[in-house]
């Protein structure tokens, strides 16, 4: 299987006195239709490593390839342009948007993709909560919605655009152990049904055991990859 | 493209709308600067316009007077042009009073399409009542011509212009001097110059604080001709031209062709000119203020939201929104407040406008009305200032925003 994602000697460093490095020297592929775990003690680089992979962030040393090409040389409005049409963020805050509905949250990369006219792009979005069990949520404002819901909410909103990648920093760290148990389910759905490749920065051990690649961090190196 | 100024326009609101206090304090900033704008300029423009407008009806637009604004050069001079000549105690030709030719002249500033031209007398009486003394220029005019250029009706108090047609030695003389002399409509002065003495009948007064006919007096042009014994003799052709604008041009064209000094309206009143242009630069300094002093509330709002929203604002970017699309929003957002602010503006301006407007000034007996200038030209300066102050104050915050960086925002939550 070919990678989707792939970094070589991928180093991050922040500029300050002493310096003090993130991520260091990481080859790792990131394959369709797997769900990776990077787990690790904190501060140990894992979220860098994500911000790196979803191009949040720039390396200070090595590359990281999108379907085998080179993403240093994009620029910003093309990196920015690659989150919305291929990735898509699950963080441990839901980070919804707290003026906007459950609906309306989901409507904002699709909008912002502007593929769809106006109704198909109602329909996209509502289809995607329904597919989370959240068709009866879409009018509420985040404020309205419990943990769980809100975070079934994000990760509708992160599958929007129909994205190859789903990156998750601790996506479970706020929930309980039952909500906890559905996103995991969820990621595993859309890793195995829908083909996606879902790589998951996390602390806990259920998240772990549920993904099909586990990748150990220590010290913003890769320990091991089992 | 639409669907994305849609999004980035429904974030903007959703912000604002979110943050009602600051919103509302922005906007009532534009609104007031706006309004005030709008009742200072109409005030200023109206009475400049009122000004400008009765400089330009109450006498001709161009007056040529049978002076020249420098002595003929000696004879001895003109013929040894280009040397250095020196004369000593000569004597200048007594040059006859009167414009030479004035019928060329009229005839040529008649070739002005839609021009009036009004050729007069002036010259000095002394009006005698009892014991009482006292001077007057006199100007003999034809009335039918003289009130198409001239506001004289209008300025008077008692009798009509046209009386001077059916009075024989009719005059028209001022409400102060006629207070003076002791004297009242339908009286009869004596009015002595060069020539002799004659009796004049008043047959209308201008009312008082029309200065501009100081000690002036109204006659038929020949009375004036005959009172100060100078037959067919006029020294002061007055002309109105359509286009009160082009007076100058005009007066120097004339004078340039005849000799004879051609003033125009704007020479004449080149210290109001002055006057009106220091006034304009006070009253754009003034709003320009106002206008500077409401961006600040743009640019305080757009500040606060975008250190407010910086969380939102890494969401965005990592749902793919790039740093200029975030720029747009809170640059949208600082817009908005500006037109929302520029039509709250436009509401005080009128109604201030109302309120001026309805004040009653009592001047001399006369009720006045504060002349305004409503014209929707100052509406659109008012407004697109405001626009444009606007987008500058929130693009300089806004800039910040693009500049979030959203690694150091996501840490910093998780």
């Amino acid at each position: 299987m070919t990678a989707l994602m792939s970094t070589r000697a991928l180093s991050r460093t922040l500029p300050t006195e002493p310096p003090v490095t993130l991520v260091r020297n990481v080859d790792l592929d990131i394959a369709a239709g797997r769900f990776h775990a990077v787990i690790g003690p904190s501060g140990c680089g894992k979220s860098s490593l994500l911000y790196l992979l979803g191009l949040l962030d720039r390396p200070t040393a090595g590359t990281v390839l999108f379907r085998g090409e080179e993403t240093n040389t994009l620029s910003g409005d093309e990196r920015a342009r690659l989150r919305l049409e291929q990735f898509g963020f699950v963080f441990q805050f839901h980070f919804l948007l707290p003026e906007f509905t459950a609906l309306e949250n989901v409507l904002i990369p699709i909008r912002r993709l502007g593929r769809l006219n106006g109704s198909a792009m109602a329909d996209q979005a509502l289809a995607m909560l329904d597919g989370l069990g959240l068709a009866g949520q879409a009018g509420k404002t985040p404020d309205k919605m419990s943990g769980g819901e809100r975070q079934r909410v994000a990760i509708a909103r992160a599958l929007a655009n129909d994205p190859s990648l789903v990156l998750g920093d601790e996506p479970t760290g706020n929930l309980d152990s039952g909500n906890s148990a559905h996103v995991i389910q969820i990621f595993q759905r859309i890793a195995h049904d829908q083909g996606r490749a879902v790589v998951c920065v996390t602390h806990d051990p259920t998240v772990a055991a549920a993904a099909d690649v586990r990748i150990h961090m220590l010290d913003g190196a890769i320990e091991r990859i089992e | 493209m639409l669907a994305r100024v849609r999004l980035i326009l429904g974030i903007a609101v959703k912000h604002l709308a979110k943050r009602k206090r600051q919103t509302a304090v922005a906007i009532a900033g534009v609104g007031i600067g706006v309004g005030f704008f709008l009742a200072v300029s109409a005030m200023m423009i109206g009475s400049q316009n009122d000004f400008v407008q009765r400089l330009i009806s109450s006498a001709p637009h161009i007056i040529i007077s049978d002076e020249i604004r420098s002595p003929r050069p000696q004879p001895a001079i003109r013929a040894l042009r280009g040397t250095t000549v020196e004369i000593q105690g000569y004597k200048t030709r007594n040059e006859v009073r009167g414009i030479k030719d004035w019928q060329e002249i009229v005839q040529a500033a008649e070739a002005i399409p839609g021009s009036i031209v009004a050729p007069s007398l002036s010259g000095a009486v002394t009006l005698r009542v009892g014991g009482r003394e006292e001077p007057l220029g006199i100007i003999g005019v034809d009335p039918s011509i003289e009130e198409k250029i001239e506001n004289v009706q209008d300025n008077m108090s008692a009798g009509t212009f046209h009386d001077l047609e059916t009075t024989q030695g009719g005059v028209i003389i001022t409400e102060d001097l006629a207070q003076r002399l002791g004297v009242r409509m339908g009286d009869t002065v004596g009015a002595t110059s060069a020539a002799g003495t004659r009796s004049l009948k008043i047959v209308g007064l201008f009312a008082r604080g029309r200065g501009q006919f100081g000690n002036n007096g109204y006659v038929l042009l020949r009375e004036a001709q005959s009172l100060t014994g100078h037959p067919f003799i006029i020294n002061r052709i007055g002309v109105s031209i359509p286009d009160p604008y082009a007076a100058q041009t005009v007066a120097a064209n004339l004078e340039d062709r005849f000799g004879y000094k051609a003033q125009s309206w704007q020479e004449r009143s080149a210290d109001f000119m002055t006057l009106l242009l220091t006034r304009n630069v006070i009253m754009y300094s003034v709003i320009s203020a106002m206008l500077l002093v409401a961006s600040f509330g743009i640019y305080t709002a757009v500040s606060n939201s975008v250190v407010d929203k910086r969380r939102d604002i890494a969401i965005l970017r990592s749902i793919g929104f790039s740093q200029s699309d975030l720029q747009r929003v809170f640059v949208a957002e600082g817009i908005i407040l500006a037109i929302i602010g520029v039509v709250a503006g436009w509401a005080i301006g009128t109604l201030l406008m109302q309120i001026l407007g309805s004040i009653r000034f009592p001047i001399l007996g006369r009720v006045e009305h504060l002349p305004l200038d409503r014209s929707a030209r100052q509406f659109m300066i008012a407004g697109l200032s405001s626009l444009c102050a606007a987008a500058i104050a929130a693009w300089l915050p806004a800039r910040k925003a693009a500049r979030v960086d959203p690694v150091e925002i996501l840490r910093g939550a998780a």
